[in-house]
């Protein structure tokens, strides 16, 4: 940015890394986890809070990181999708929906896995309706849905 | 990642999706880029009386601004050459580009736009088709008849496309009809929506650019930037990294050209990335609306005697790619029946919207509902159950279509029994529900596409393709079919795809032709290294070659599976150090069609390997809000061979959510000017996992000769072609009256149960 006065030093916990960085008040969570620390797993595809592509997890809570400040998430917790896998282990929500063949182009996946990985949080034992109303932020044009909801349902009983 | 415990089976792009590793044309960053933005014209139809970026220009941090006089006067689009880069004199749709900048960052980009000075006198907008078409309408184009013209494409007035299909005595059968039913149909236009909206990056190195870009065609997208920038295509390199979604709406080149030449002008590389809005508003892909009139002569018992159609499809303001529109409807309007006697016109009409371009199987659901809404109306008409209604009139193997094509052996009929049975055609069902039945059909594309194979000398394999991946399978499928010929397993198989620079050309993902066509390709090519390495074995071996089965990782003698040798060691043995295979599509024959003529024939008047679906849809109609959910879709579908199950399921079940929403909340509105009210996700809504609906598929597997590989036809569109006809016959028999209105909304249920007409 060309100007430099309105900008705030504050410190990001993303997937348990610290990022200190310098950034204007105005910038959007998503923006910044993108543009300034190159975690560009979170997708944007509205900049509304209407698509879900850009959900991340704060202190575990599903949010659409597209429309909140970035300073906001000063000293909280942020979950991205590069946070999910442990090493070379993949979540066993990734891995399912991958099985399930819940991904085609893969652009809300990320949105969709942090969603997953929320809803599985607060409820590890969720029905079908559940599910959907859990994931019901998130479009997807390609899938149908329908194997996306079975990796979550697979998922939900392996975690049991 | 190395990653470890991947299921068995799983897309090769797919660890990259799911840990967000994958890199889509907007997740990249070069060095010293530019943010590029547009200035849009706001405004349907206008002349412009003035245009000076001399202040833009002048803004500390804006590397670039252009105009049409900023670059070649070339005019561009299929069938007819109507548009140009950037407006030039006449403005034809609100979302047309007036000018682009480069800036340093995204405030400086904007304070340009806001500094160009750009006015203009408002001409009247035409946005009624039918009004288009009368005596008298103002012209979207006055200067039509001196735009070049490939292709046999009639156009006159606001007319771009005339296609007609002619077959029998129309006139006469009519008269000896039983019945003769005549129905109106509306549907509005709609969008393909792709999750990603579209990115561009551009960077000159000499005169050679590259450009990275969200497309499903990265060789039409080259062959636009050659063209409309005069660069030879040799030295455009088009690169897609991952795609988020297509459907349609990526195809085409669309601002590839507007970035390759911001950063030539910057001497920088350049970024876009489309807002919702923008991707709401400026490319020219968007689903046409219709008005679709059409009647049909039928006996007492239930045969189809004759059909007439007059179709308008809004073309928008340019030509895109929907010069075969007409044509396309036309064939949907004809519908998979046997009619001996058929005349239908189709008109492509240009008018002041957004241009309509290729969304999934384009003209279908719309000729589709309207068609199969009729039909349903015919057998209500003489009493008849609608499915045995279809039972006596669809085509089956060795029919000759309404169209006069003759029907190799097909399964059409098979979809039917098999969709209706899934469903339970018949059952007794709560007040408030009911079933619907449609039937559909798409026909495959022959076009050339080539393949090249590598076996290292290691042993490590190389596809490479012009194929690409925006979520249909390609590059899951694609190595079945290489792994099949190599004898060895797919994940030792690297595909290297969308990349113009490394791969032949090919159509892309689009038209449903990625199997059939770079299929067969990659299948050609993989065979001349097979080849190759059962000559290698047989040395080996001291066998005859022809005796050399390749199977498991293994070349070995037929019948003595003790006389072996590993494939991984045979490559490096050979003379080059390497195999290499490389080919091309083997044109197919294009069926016959016997006594129909066809006016403005663009390539549909027969339909090679022809793909057949039924869709069953039961739903649930709030009579007190006319709020419409969809509980259920049995899906019966013939195309062919299915090689890749996993994708074909996913490619069915999303087209028909797609159809859904085509079907009950995705229309665009206008305002009478021509501007849309609706370009954002809230206003015109996708459906929701919240709204998906339990969907079953069937595939009914008929082998299909002079198709695609082990007989395969393509598959995407398919889907998305009989879902609104199944809903609107399952609305109206749950309702008791019929709509004649796409997307078939709440209000407009609602409307029609109460008798009011809008």
């Amino acid at each position: 940015m060309s100007n430099t006065s309105n900008l705030n030093a504050v410190e990001l916990t993303v997937n348990g890394v610290p990022y200190p960085v310098a950034i204007e008040t105005s910038r959007n969570l998503s923006g910044v986890l993108r543009d300034e620390l190159g975690l560009t797993g979170t997708k944007e595809g509205c900049d509304d809070c209407e698509c879900g592509a850009c959900m991340v997890l704060l202190d575990g809570q599903p949010i659409n990181s597209c429309s909140y400040l970035a300073v906001q998430a000063q000293g909280r917790e942020i979950t991205t999708v590069e946070g999910l896998a442990e090493g070379d282990d993949l979540h066993p929500l990734q891995r399912n929906i991958l099985a399930a063949g819940g991904v085609q182009c893969g652009f809300c996946t990320p949105g969709m896995l942090m969603s997953a990985t929320a809803l599985l949080e607060r409820n590890p034992d969720p029905s079908q309706d559940e599910i959907k109303i859990g994931l019901s932020g998130n479009l997807c044009r390609c899938t149908g849905y329908a194997k996306i909801l079975d990796a979550v349902s697979n998922t939900a009983v392996e975690l049991r | 990642m190395a990653i470890t415990d991947l299921p068995e089976f799983v897309r090769a792009d797919g660890p990259d999706k799911v840990t967000g590793s994958g890199r889509y044309t907007a997740d990249m960053t070069l060095t010293g880029q530019l943010v590029a933005k547009f200035k849009y014209a706001g405004v349907p139809s206008a002349r412009v009386t003035k245009l000076d970026v001399t202040a833009a220009r002048a803004i500390p941090g804006v590397f670039a601004v252009l105009t049409q006089d900023d670059v070649p006067d070339v005019r561009y689009s299929y069938g007819i050459a109507d548009r140009t880069l950037f407006v030039k004199d006449v403005v034809r749709f609100d979302g047309e580009v007036v000018a682009a900048v480069a800036a340093i960052n995204d405030k400086i980009a904007q304070q340009a736009l806001d500094a160009i000075v750009f006015e203009y006198d408002e001409l009247p907008a035409v946005t009624d088709l039918e009004a288009a078409i009368a005596d008298g309408s103002p012209l979207v184009h006055a200067d039509l008849d001196a735009y070049e013209v490939t292709g046999d494409t009639p156009h006159y007035g606001n007319v771009g496309t005339h296609s007609s299909i002619e077959m029998g005595d129309v006139d006469a059968a009519l008269a000896s009809a039983d019945h003769v039913i005549s129905s109106r149909f509306l549907a509005d236009a709609s969008h393909a929506t792709p999750i990603e909206p579209r990115s561009v990056i551009a960077q000159w190195e000499g005169e050679r650019v590259t450009v990275w870009t969200s497309t499903q065609v990265p060789f039409d997208a080259r062959a636009g930037v050659s063209e409309t920038l005069e660069v030879p295509s040799n030295r455009v390199r088009i690169v897609a990294p991952h795609v988020g979604g297509g459907f349609g709406g990526k195809c085409g080149a669309h601002f590839e050209p507007h970035i390759a030449a911001l950063a030539k002008a910057a001497k920088r590389p350049v970024k876009l990335v489309f807002s919702r809005w923008e991707e709401f508003v400026a490319p020219d892909r968007r689903r046409e609306s219709m008005v679709i009139d059409v009647t049909t002569g039928v006996m007492n018992d239930g045969t189809i005697v004759a059909r007439t159609g007059n179709i308008l499809l809004d073309n928008g303001a340019y030509m895109a790619d929907s010069s075969f529109f007409p044509q396309a409807a036309a064939m949907h309007v004809a519908g998979p029946y046997v009619i001996p006697n058929v005349k239908i016109d189709a008109r492509l009409v240009y008018t002041n919207h957004q241009p309509s371009g290729s969304v999934r199987a384009p003209t279908a659901p719309q000729g589709c509902w309207a068609v199969e809404s009729h039909t349903d109306e015919i057998a209500a008409t003489i009493g008849m159950d609608a499915l045995d209604f279809r039972r006596k009139n669809i085509v089956t193997t060795g029919s000759v279509g309404a169209v006069g094509q003759t029907y190799d052996e097909i399964g059409l009929d098979q979809c039917l029994e098999k969709a209706a049975a899934s469903a339970g055609w018949g059952q007794e069902l709560p007040e408030g529900e009911a079933l619907g039945i449609s039937v559909g059909w798409w026909p495959s594309f022959h076009a050339p596409a080539g393949a090249y194979a590598k076996m290292h000398g290691d042993g490590a394999v190389q596809i490479i393709t012009g194929a690409s991946e925006c979520g249909t399978g390609s590059v899951m499928t694609l190595r079945m079919l290489a792994a099949d010929e190599l004898g060895i397993d797919e994940t030792s198989i690297e595909l290297i795809y969308q990349d113009t620079g490394a791969a032949p050309s090919g159509p892309g993902s689009s038209g449903s032709m990625t199997l059939f066509n770079h299929g067969r390709a990659v299948e050609r090519a993989s065979r001349q290294i097979s080849d190759q390495l059962k000559e290698l074995a047989a040395t080996q071996l001291e066998a005859n070659v022809d005796d050399i089965v390749l199977a498991n990782g293994v070349a070995s003698v037929a019948g003595t599976p003790s006389a072996s040798v590993p494939i991984v060691e045979l490559a490096g043995a050979s003379e080059d150090g390497e195999l290499l295979g490389s080919a091309s599509t083997e044109a197919l024959e294009w069926p016959e069609i016997v006594g129909s003529s066809c006016l403005g024939d663009q390539g549909f008047a027969s339909w090679m390997a022809p793909q057949f679906s039924c869709h069953v849809a039961r739903v649930r109609v709030d009579k007190d809000t006319g709020v419409t959910r969809v509980l259920e879709v049995h899906a019966a579908h013939d195309s062919g061979t299915i090689i890749n199950p996993m994708a074909a399921h996913g490619q069915v079940e999303g087209g028909i959510l797609m159809g859904i929403g085509q079907a009950l909340t995705e229309g665009t509105q206008y305002d009478d000017s021509g501007r849309q009210r609706n370009a954002g996700l809230l206003e015109y809504k996708l459906q929701t996992i919240a709204d998906a609906p339990k969907i079953s598929t069937e595939f009914v597997e008929i082998y299909t000769p002079n198709a695609g590989p082990k007989g395969a036809k393509g598959l995407a569109e398919a889907p998305n072609v009989a879902t609104c006809g199944a809903i609107n016959n399952a609305i109206a028999n749950a309702i008791g009256t019929r709509l004649n209105q796409l997307p078939m909304t709440a209000e407009r249920v609602w409307n029609a149960i109460e008798g009011e007409v809008e």
